[in-house]
């Protein structure tokens, strides 16, 4: 069984390590937290929140990274 | 500039969070386009080391950058209502001390802290938009800076990838078509976006 997330508009498949939550997600993209802005179905999830966020198959996720400079 | 557009950026309030090298021309190019009131907000000094790329002066290093701003861009306009917070901007003072703004611009360096205030506006301050700026280090390249609406309350501009962690220096040129990006944005924000706002709404 596989499940699918659409991130920052691509279509994304899981095949057997479906992310339970954003926190996962975000390990396994290789995404340092402390600079990512997060999106789930048109909503902001607080980064405080991402651990306890549980992902739901097809959801629509937005990430926005930021890099240093200014 | 028509009287009709006049009218209506002299209604808007605008934020600029931070005032280095992108907050400090942001606010000029603010001034000049006679945005009807800036607040302004920085806790930092004036360092010799900012004068490559920030709106300062030799003979101001060692003073805050908000009074020092304060200064030249009144020497742009005297009537320019200008209003400078010396503070340090976290999630539970950012709703407060940007309450009035239509606009908020996010001028900070390190890139926790632009994760911070783009959180802090989308999560707490449901009718201000954010333009934010993400990878604008090094020099030349100037037409990888882009500005892209990622959302109703979310504008961002830069490159997206050229940060300061592996040792790319900020420079005059990249980081002031940055900062005239993100004063583009806002100018359009203001006059398309929030026409029907401004116009009802008689500050």
């Amino acid at each position: 069984m596989s499940a699918k997330l659409k991130i920052n508009g691509q279509e994304r498949e899981f095949a057997d390590a479906f992310p339970a939550t954003l926190a996962e997600l975000l390990h396994c993209l290789n995404i340092d937290r402390a600079t990512v802005v997060a999106e789930i179905d048109g909503k902001i999830v607080p980064r405080a929140e991402f651990d306890a966020t549980p992902l739901h198959e097809n959801a629509n996720i937005e990430l926005v990274r930021f890099v240093g400079g200014g | 500039m028509s009287l009709h557009t006049f009218f209506e950026l002299k209604n808007a309030v605008v934020g600029i969070a931070g005032l280095g090298g992108l907050g400090s021309n942001v606010a000029v190019a603010l001034t000049r386009l006679k945005v009807g009131k800036l607040i302004l907000a920085d806790y930092d000094v004036i360092e010799e080391s900012n004068l490559n790329r920030q709106n300062y002066f030799y003979d101001q290093i060692g003073r805050h950058k908000v009074d020092v701003s304060l200064e030249n861009l009144r020497r742009i306009n005297p009537e320019a209502n200008l209003v400078g917070h010396k503070v340090r901007l976290a999630p539970d003072n950012i709703p407060r001390v940007f309450a009035e703004a239509h606009v908020v611009a996010e001028c900070f360096d390190r890139a926790d802290q632009k994760q911070m205030i783009v959180e802090t506006v989308l999560s707490k301050m449901k009718n201000t938009i954010i333009v934010t700026v993400s990878g604008l280090a090094g020099f030349g390249k100037s037409n990888d800076i882009r500005t892209v609406r990622l959302s109703p309350r979310l504008v961002l501009v830069g490159d997206g990838v050229s940060g300061t962690a592996a040792g790319a220096p900020l420079t005059a040129g990249r980081v002031g078509v940055a900062a005239y990006h993100q004063a583009n944005a806002i100018a359009e924000i203001l006059l398309n976006d929030l026409r029907s706002v401004l116009l009802g709404n008689k500050l």
